[in-house]
């Protein structure tokens, strides 16, 4: 209790650099992560409900692979031996990281996906391919529109699941916002100032992420009459 | 009362429009369409009645490949639905469908609805498509609602904008299922009205439906399906009036 009245804010503001460059890097990994998951996940769920096998079967153990297993393991993992092995020598953390998030979200996003894909009836998907739509034509222009309105609350879930996952990658120095915190501390064996800072930082950004996602979800909803 | 156009049997020398030969459609064990041979005409209005099960809408279904046959010939237009090599989007655009429950796409405004196969399957220009549109929707009454999404649509006006969809792709022919089925009684004369004035204009027609009305007064002929079989085909007249088969005539006290 003691530390916690002692709570020394310069220290905050002498390490700001650090803090800062925490946040913008947690930032970036996790929209990039994100983003590529999101690709991923387009294919892996269309995949999964199709009724090619080569194309299903791969889909389903990715997603099982990915969903049933720590992303911390993961992490080092992709780190230390998938992409050396892969590209022949080890990549940045930042590189690795991103790698991680995106095909760890890819499998949830994939889920995300397929099941936005299955909530919109099978008349829909009926009713274009009898005007002679492909499939394809009728999942870009029917099914999929309607499909990502319902996923927007679930992605910006994910969205923001993935930001706080990203403290993760401080296992592998990537220098995000958890691992200012352990630098801050380590030097200054202040845990308090280290990693109360960091928290409130996630928190700020997660509101803001909260919000933006509202915004959006709003404005799709406005396109239409009920 | 309609203007009846020529009898089936004069169209008889002409090749027919759909032809049907010895289908059979099991879901499992379940053996839904059972060797059904069916001719459809050009021109030619068949309406399908038969109780509920009977394989009514499978046997559309089949006609659209929405849909696999086991078994038997589907021809439509001289193309072999049933030959592997065809392509099953070129089938589906010459023959137009409308639903029971219409399904309009909800994040698009009528008029959206209208042009989006027209352009994206038939590479019709923007500017043609809208013009089409707005004249298909000045036919069915409802040239004001091209700008309202369908869920602040009645049912009725769904069903027409759904209707004047089908039609956007300038189909052979028109397969209807049950297209008054899920409307409020007020609003089924609205969408009868339309396809009585469809088929005035010589459109092929392939109709299942409880309009016994409509039957009478738009069929060139009318098949009663039962448990997977086409069981009496006639005239209106003949299959309301004088009913030869049991079956049929058990069908039509229930219901007349
Ligand atoms: N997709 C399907 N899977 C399994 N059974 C089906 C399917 N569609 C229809 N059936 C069955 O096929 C039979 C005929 O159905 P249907 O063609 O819809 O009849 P109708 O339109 O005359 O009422 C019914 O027993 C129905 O349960
Ligand atoms: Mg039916």
């Amino acid at each position: 209790m003691l530390d916690l009245l002692d709570f020394r804010p310069e220290i905050i503001w002498n390490y700001r650099e650090l803090f800062i460059r925490g946040v913008y890097y947690t930032f970036i990994l996790s929209v990039a992560g994100v983003a590529i998951g999101l690709v991923i996940g387009l294919f892996a769920g269309m995949a999964k409900l199709s009724r090619r096998a080569w194309l299903r079967v791969p889909a389903v153990v990715y997603i099982e692979f990915f969903r049933g297993t720590p992303l911390f393991v993961q992490i080092l993992l992709i780190h230390f031996a998938v992409l050396p092995t892969l590209l022949g020598k080890a990549q940045s953390p930042i590189v690795s990281g991103i790698v991680a998030l995106a095909v760890n979200s890819g499998a949830y996003i994939a889920e995300i996906f397929r099941a936005g894909i299955q909530s919109i009836a099978r008349g829909q998907m009926e009713a274009a391919r009898s005007l002679g739509l492909s499939h394809a034509q009728a999942m870009r222009y029917v099914i999929l529109p309607q499909a990502l309105r319902r996923m927007i609350p679930p992605l910006g879930n994910e969205f923001l699941i993935v930001l706080k996952d990203s403290s993760l990658l401080s296992a592998i120095a990537v220098p995000e916002l958890a691992n200012a915190g352990r630098i801050v501390n380590g030097a200054l064996q202040r845990p308090w100032e280290a990693f109360l800072t960091v928290l409130v930082l996630y928190l700020i950004l997660s509101l803001v992420l909260s919000a933006l996602i509202h915004r959006l979800e709003g404005r799709l909803s406005a396109g239409r009459s009920g | 009362m309609l203007e009846k156009r020529s009898a089936p049997e004069t169209h008889e020398p002409a090749a027919p429009l759909i032809s049907v030969r010895g289908v059979s459609k099991s879901f499992g064990t379940n053996r839904v369409l059972k060797k059904i041979d069916l001719d459809v005409y050009p021109q030619e209005v068949v309406v399908i009645i038969g109780p509920s099960g009977s394989g009514k809408s499978t046997l559309l279904r089949c006609l659209n490949l929405l849909e696999t046959v086991d078994e038997g010939e589907i021809v439509v237009d001289g193309v072999r639905l049933t030959d592997p090599k065809t392509d099953v989007d070129a089938v589906r655009r010459e023959l137009g469908m409308v639903f029971q429950h219409f399904h309009l796409f909800p994040h698009m405004t009528v008029l959206e609805n209208l042009i989006l196969a027209p352009m994206k399957v038939r590479r019709r220009p923007r500017d043609a498509a809208v013009a089409d549109a707005r004249e298909l929707l000045r036919k069915v009454g409802l040239a004001d609602k091209e700008d309202a999404y369908p869920d602040a649509l009645s049912g009725g006006q769904q069903q027409r904008v759904a209707i004047a969809r089908a039609l956007m792709m300038k189909p052979k022919a028109m397969l209807f299922d049950e297209p008054t089925s899920a409307l409020d009684p007020e609003m089924v004369k609205e969408v009868l009205d339309v396809m009585k004035s469809l088929a005035r204009e010589g459109m092929t027609m392939v109709v299942v439906t409880h309009e016994m009305g409509f039957a009478r007064e738009v069929g060139d002929r009318v098949v009663f399906m039962d448990q997977g079989e086409i069981v009496e085909v006639g005239t209106p007249e003949a299959i309301f009036s004088r009913p030869q088969n049991p079956r049929t005539q058990t069908f039509l006290s229930k219901i007349l």
